[in-house]
């Protein structure tokens, strides 16, 4: 009995035994750190892009892919979190129309100083955020519904505020964007801020870990004592700030509060978390692979541009890189899975082993 | 009735439903095993047991959901081929029960004839010949409410009444009745009994599955016992008092008289209620003192889950005092009762308990992640790592490492993970719901063996469970709660089983 005992415990541990081949840890480190396959892909992508045009990787080129980046990169940082606990804002892209001319109209029509608008226009978000958060949790009206309406409703709002650009000549606004440190922009710079922060809230605050469970299993984690609507709030407050900041570069870079090319970029930021791997159904994901998502359509964007494809190819390159990284999310699952059970079948042969003495006598 | 009783029937002969030889086995343990048992035609057969007696294996391969390893069931002579409930259901067998509901956005109407269509026309619905045949079915449960109403709007005994009038819709030859009254009153109960009994008086066969044993001994005319998968009595209402039916029921097997040693005479309280109440609960007084484990007992829907809830703020309560440790407790929400050291371990732990996709390691340190943090914010990789090793340590769990998943555990390792977690808050008060359904008799030891840490530690448990050798034998004290309310309270010298079903069960009104 006790034999056969240890020849199942071998086998059974043979089944999950680590294999040290260098593809089986390629493999490994792929399945753990997914995040690793998407910085590979923007890596891949702009060399291609730079091997069949030169101009490509060129000093203004790079800052142009860095603006372009840092407002993509913020919405889905915003976005990714609403996505953790489950949830989703549908208002990001209208949002950061209605802040950009809200912050040329503030800055110039109200006069109010740079940094006073840019702090005013921050709180806006929080706030607008905030009420996202409250009809969640207090009326327990579903996040997509909620966040449609903002999606709907600050689309106009922004018309409405101005029906014609308004244009920005405070330098130091202007300086968000055409300024740059060490030849970094500074939008790129507050990106690096932004990301910096968020992933130490999510993962070194014990908020952060709080905002995770909460997508992962509400119920267990208000069992467990987490505060659930002040964290599904919180994440509604962060993204809308998030749009506020990206309102400003828009405004920084179009020099000008106008709202045009910004429709669709609510698809984009969750576009970008999708394939930096934050699952949809919530309480998984992480920041690395969030800005690195977003550098993918970027690079793709721009890089199509640079090569001169035609737009309307554009979308179906973004598309099926959509579904490619949905399929390799789900294998990447399914795998876990597989070697979850496997890993329980260990287990189980071991504690089955652990027969009191006197039975096995 | 009597004398239809008395009358030998021939096997499969009239509309009878006859078991023979019926067995079914889940693994090693063999959970119903009829040699034979007859339901006439003309009859309302009463079907009593403990939890885990075999009633709902036996409705279950009646109704065609669960598959005999062994045996035939026949109805009026045809051989239910054991083809799924559809097979069951051609042979006119029909259960209400918690398993088919009742579709919550359709109106009362649409629920009753779901899946029918009345009236003439080819396409479109006819309305008219619709609401007739709702109306009819409404009319023979003695319901009135609008045809029109959404059933999620109605309250629960009218909803259980559609129910059994969507049934009775089937004209069955056998009318599965699955405690149908544990969510009514004494009105709507009165009524199915009615039902049960009428349907019977037309030649159909009833089987009535009960806990209330004073509703059981009203309407029928035998009163069949299960114990541990076995027919162990079948009697007539003369013969059955409620002590004889719980005699039978339970077996002569003595409570565990093993001895627990008690808390301290002079132990504090850790929890104190006063009249409390909420909504389907109370007004309740308890108590439980540091080191004590208590124990509560009831059916279900008695209000056990609902107590723990209460108390550990998941659920408001409306009225009366808490006090925790010597300090009054209101919580607000559950943050507030974790904060002063009140803990629940939920009935269902995939559900209600785990992060199944997350590593132990994030199961493990959930609530402890405050005071791990630094400066009460920042979680560092180390504390974190270290805390959630201390905690599978503790609680023993058995795995690989904790970064693997939570749901590549066995259940027994899930809720030892799940205690680990609340041992490692360190609250006064530990409220345990169900702390061993679904896990295996090895683990169900090991989880014994923490509460009993828990409370040498000066914990306060508080266990609610529907196994009632469980809480004889881990428990100082039980309560038995019907109703939302406490009925009985059994010190550990006087633990007896009679006793405490007969106060889960029966109606202490005198007829």
């Amino acid at each position: 009995m006790s034999t056969t005992t240890s020849v199942q415990i071998q086998e059974a541990e043979q089944a999950v035994a680590v294999s040290n081949t260098p593809l089986a840890r390629l493999r490994r480190l792929l399945v753990d750190t997914p995040e690793i396959g998407i910085v590979v892909a923007v890596i891949a992508s702009f060399a291609i892009f730079t091997s069949i045009n030169s101009d490509f990787s060129s000093g203004a080129e790079l800052q142009n892919l860095g603006v372009d980046l840092s407002g993509f990169a913020i919405l889905a940082i915003g976005e990714s979190f609403c996505i953790i606990t489950g949830g989703i804002d549908l208002g990001v892209g209208s949002l950061t129309a209605l802040f950009a001319v809200v912050a040329a109209w503030m800055n110039v029509s109200l006069h109010i100083p740079v940094f006073l608008t840019f702090l005013l226009v921050i709180v806006c978000g929080a706030l607008w955020g905030l009420g996202h958060g409250l009809l969640i949790t207090r009326l327990g009206v579903a996040p997509f519904v909620v966040t449609l309406f903002t999606f709907i409703f600050a689309a106009g709002a922004d018309e409405a505020l101005a029906p014609n650009p308004i244009p920005v000549t405070s330098s130091v606004f202007l300086s968000i964007v055409g300024s740059t440190v060490a030849g970094v922009p500074i939008a790129v710079i507050v990106l690096l801020v932004i990301a910096i922060g968020a992933w130490f809230v999510l993962e070194r605050t014990y908020i952060g870990r709080q905002i995770y469970a909460v997508g992962g299993n509400a119920e267990a984690a208000r069992l467990a004592g987490i505060p659930v609507r002040r964290r599904i709030t919180v994440v509604y407050m962060i993204s809308g700030a998030c749009a506020g900041v990206v309102g400003i570069i828009v405004a920084s870079h179009l020099t000008s509060g106008t709202a045009d090319s910004v429709s669709g970029w609510e698809l984009i930021a969750i576009a970008s978390c999708v394939i930096g791997g934050v699952s949809l159904i919530g309480g998984q994901g992480r920041m690395i692979g969030v800005v690195a998502g977003a550098a993918l359509l970027v690079v793709l964007r721009d890089g199509l541009v640079a090569v001169n494809v035609n737009t309307y190819y554009q979308s179906m390159v973004v598309g099926a890189v959509l579904l490619f990284a949905i399929v390799v999310d789900r294998l990447r699952v399914i795998r876990l899975e597989r070697s979850g059970k496997r890993v329980r079948r260990v287990a189980e042969v071991k504690a089955a082993s652990h027969v009191p003495p006197e039975d096995v006598n | 009735m009597l004398s239809d009783q008395s009358q030998p029937v021939a096997a499969g002969a009239g509309g009878d439903l006859v078991l023979t030889g019926v067995r079914k086995t889940y693994g090693p343990v063999t959970v119903l095993d009829v040699p034979r048992l007859v339901f006439r035609g003309g009859e309302v057969v009463a079907l009593v047991g403990e939890n885990g007696a075999g009633k709902s294996t036996m409705m279950g391969i009646i109704a065609g959901a669960v598959q005999p390893d062994a045996g035939t069931v026949r109805v009026a002579g045809h051989e239910l081929d054991g083809a799924g409930t559809h097979a069951a259901q051609e042979l006119g067998i029909t259960m209400v029960s918690q398993e088919f509901p009742l579709v919550g956005q359709l109106s009362v109407a649409e629920n009753l004839l779901l899946g029918q269509k009345p009236g003439t026309r080819r396409f479109l619905v006819d309305w008219r010949a619709m609401d007739a045949a709702a109306q009819t079915m409404l009319a023979r449960v003695g319901l009135e409410v609008p045809l029109r109403r959404r059933v999620d709007s109605l309250a629960v005994a009218q909803r259980q009444l559609i129910e059994i009038a969507k049934a009775l819709g089937r004209e069955p030859r056998v009318l599965i009745l699955d405690e149908p009254t544990s969510a009514l009153g004494p009105t709507e109960s009165e009524r199915v009994l009615q039902i049960a009994r009428s349907h019977a008086a037309s030649g159909g066969v009833v089987i009535f599955v009960g806990h209330r044993l004073n509703e059981v001994r009203d309407v029928a005319d035998r009163i069949v016992v299960l114990r541990n998968g076995r027919l162990v009595a079948d009697l007539a209402p003369e013969v059955a008092t409620e002590e004889r039916i719980v005699r039978e029921m339970v077996g002569h097997e003595l409570a565990n008289a093993e001895q627990l040693d008690r808390p301290e005479a002079e132990a504090p309280l850790v929890m104190r209620a006063q009249a409390l109440e909420a909504e389907g609960l109370g007004p309740i007084n308890l108590t439980v003192k540091a080191g004590e484990v208590v124990g509560v007992a009831g059916l279900m829907g008695s209000g056990r889950s609902r107590l723990l809830h209460v108390l550990m703020g998941s659920i408001p309560s409306s009225g009366g005092t808490m006090n925790l440790a010597g300090k009054t407790y209101r919580p607000r929400d559950t943050a507030d009762a974790v904060n002063a050291g009140v803990a629940l371990i939920p009935e269902d732990r995939k559900v209600q308990g785990l992060l199944v996709d997350s590593s132990l390691r994030w199961n493990g340190t959930l609530v402890v992640l405050r005071r791990i943090a630094r400066r009460g914010l920042v979680l560092t990789p180390r504390a974190d790592r270290s805390k959630s090793r201390e905690i599978i340590a503790s609680a023993r769990v058995v795995c690989q490492t904790p970064e693997q998943p939570a749901r590549s555990l066995s259940g027994g390792n899930q809720q030892r993970l799940i205690f680990g977690r609340w041992m490692a808050a360190r609250p006064h008060l530990l409220l345990l719901d169900e702390p061993t359904r679904g896990v295996d008799v090895g683990a169900k030891a090991e989880i014994y063996r923490l509460i009993d840490e828990q409370r040498r530690d000066g914990m306060g448990i508080l266990a609610a469970s529907s196994e009632l050798e469980e809480l004889l034998s881990i428990c100082h004290r039980i309560v038995v709660m019907r109703n939302g309310m406490i009925t009985a309270e059994f010190d550990r010298s006087e633990f007896s089983k009679e006793a405490i079903i007969a106060a889960a069960a029966v109606d202490r009104v005198p007829a």
